[in-house]
């Protein structure tokens, strides 16, 4: 009789144990963007041969919809640049341009996120653990998709553009008793971070174009603009689909 | 790389996947006697301290955009009529919150588990014990802060043992309810 309960109570606590260790567990997987490669890049540039990188433009979209630009975004892309040392000063939007007779180059950007929270799956799921009295929760599994897709045009002072692409998408597999909001920070974060290093690489592969010295400036320091109206978007754009990880579990 | 968390920057509570919701709910039961067989006039206070977890983001467009989230209550009545007796239940929660006004968010509510009373066995009703309460309603949650609501509502209220044992009719009560609620 005694040990019949010693060895349920044994069992009972590795039950317990199980439930909360495994309940509690969430990771991420991030596919990054089919073009990344997989060696970094170094290059060397002359202090005087650097230019300012000035951005001039930055727009964000969420599945498919135009949105406000977010500083925090802005910030983050701009620190990624400064990180390359390929320019000499970084210009955030709104901010003092050099003046026009100074070689600089001038970006402009596009973050398109792609949010798929998988919503009615985790709602169905979450009924199905809660009528299991949470007993499901370790064994069923919630995700939450996240994609971003980044595009870099870079003027030069010369005119010529050059222009940068990268995505990347990851998914967050959590057990509901390890959801928390960080989570989805923490996946945004790393998906962007993988973008922004694959444009990153990019760019320092074409380190030479944005040299000063490989390049003098036009004869005439104006600089031409074209000026259009944008078209209004007739109808909205399809959500797109987050890829799902197939990347093993760490 | 969007700020998560339970409150956006304009103040306005912002509930994403994984936020958490504690709360504290008490009401009053009244009794329904549905049938003619149907005798007791069970009532009393209930309380019911509640655990949530916010498992979508919102879904669907325009009114009835609102937001899922599943979790457990633990409900405790003191029945202080027909006789003074006490029950407790464990019920696993699904709700889902109505997020188009922002501060002012209704929600409607599912929850359903098993509950032990010493009521049964004194009325003509209930037989056994234990039972199972399910319970189904509406609310309102007012954010007075980005973290904090005080919610009110109303549940209807049947307890029965599932056909376990008989007499079974069920006992049937309508439960108004005030509380408030804290997200993190």
């Amino acid at each position: 009789m005694t040990s019949q309960l010693f060895r349920w109570t044994i069992l009972g606590f590795i039950g317990l144990a199980t439930t909360t260790i495994v309940g509690c567990t969430r990771w991420i997987d991030v596919i990054p963007s089919p073009n990344s490669r997989q060696e970094s890049v170094t290059q060397t540039i002359p202090n005087n041969d650097r230019v300012p990188f000035v951005m001039e433009g930055f727009r964000m979209m969420q599945n498919g919809s135009p949105r406000n630009p977010s500083i925090e975004i802005e910030q983050r892309i701009l620190n990624t640049v400064q990180e390359t040392r390929l320019f000499s000063t970084l210009v955030p939007l709104g901010g003092n341009s050099p003046s026009l007779d100074e070689k600089m180059v001038t970006a402009r950007m596009t973050f398109d996120e792609t949010i798929d929270p998988h919503s009615g799956a985790a709602a169905w799921k979450g009924f199905v653990i809660g009528a299991s009295m949470f007993l499901l929760s370790p064994v069923i599994e919630l995700d939450y998709g996240y994609a971003a897709k980044t595009s870099l045009e870079i003027e030069r002072w010369d005119g010529q553009v050059k222009r940068y692409d990268a995505q990347s998408a990851g998914t967050v597999h959590y057990h509901l008793f390890g959801a928390t909001p960080m989570m989805i920070d923490e996946l945004k974060g790393q998906v962007a971070e993988a973008c922004l290093m694959d444009l990153m690489d990019q760019l320092v592969r074409d380190t030479g174009f944005y040299m000063a010295s490989g390049t003098p400036l036009p004869e005439s320091a104006i600089r031409t603009v074209t000026v259009k109206a944008r078209n209004p978007l007739l109808s909205p754009a399809p959500l797109s689909v987050v890829p799902v990880s197939t990347a093993p579990t760490p | 790389m969007t700020a998560a968390g339970t409150y956006a920057a304009d103040g306005s509570p912002m509930i994403t996947v994984g936020t958490q919701e504690v709360g504290l709910t008490a009401g009053y039961l009244l009794p329904h006697r549905l049938t003619t067989d149907h005798t007791t006039k069970q009532q009393g206070p209930a309380l019911m301290p509640s655990w949530m977890m916010t498992i979508t983001d919102p879904v669907g467009e325009g009114w009835n955009r609102g937001q899922v989230s599943i979790g457990a209550e633990a409900v405790y009545i003191e029945f202080r009529e027909p006789v003074l007796t006490h029950g407790f239940g464990f019920t696993p929660k699904i709700k889902y919150t109505f997020v188009a006004l922002d501060q002012v968010r209704p929600y409607v509510e599912f929850a359903g588990g098993p509950f032990w009373t010493d009521l049964a066995g004194r009325i003509p009703e209930e037989s056994s014990r234990f039972n199972f309460v399910l319970t189904s309603g509406f609310g309102l949650s007012w954010f007075i802060t980005p973290q904090t609501s005080l919610n009110v509502g109303y549940r209807f209220h049947h307890i029965s043992n599932a056909g376990t044992r008989y007499p079974n009719l069920g006992l049937n009560a309508s439960l108004p309810f005030g509380g408030f609620s804290f997200y993190f």
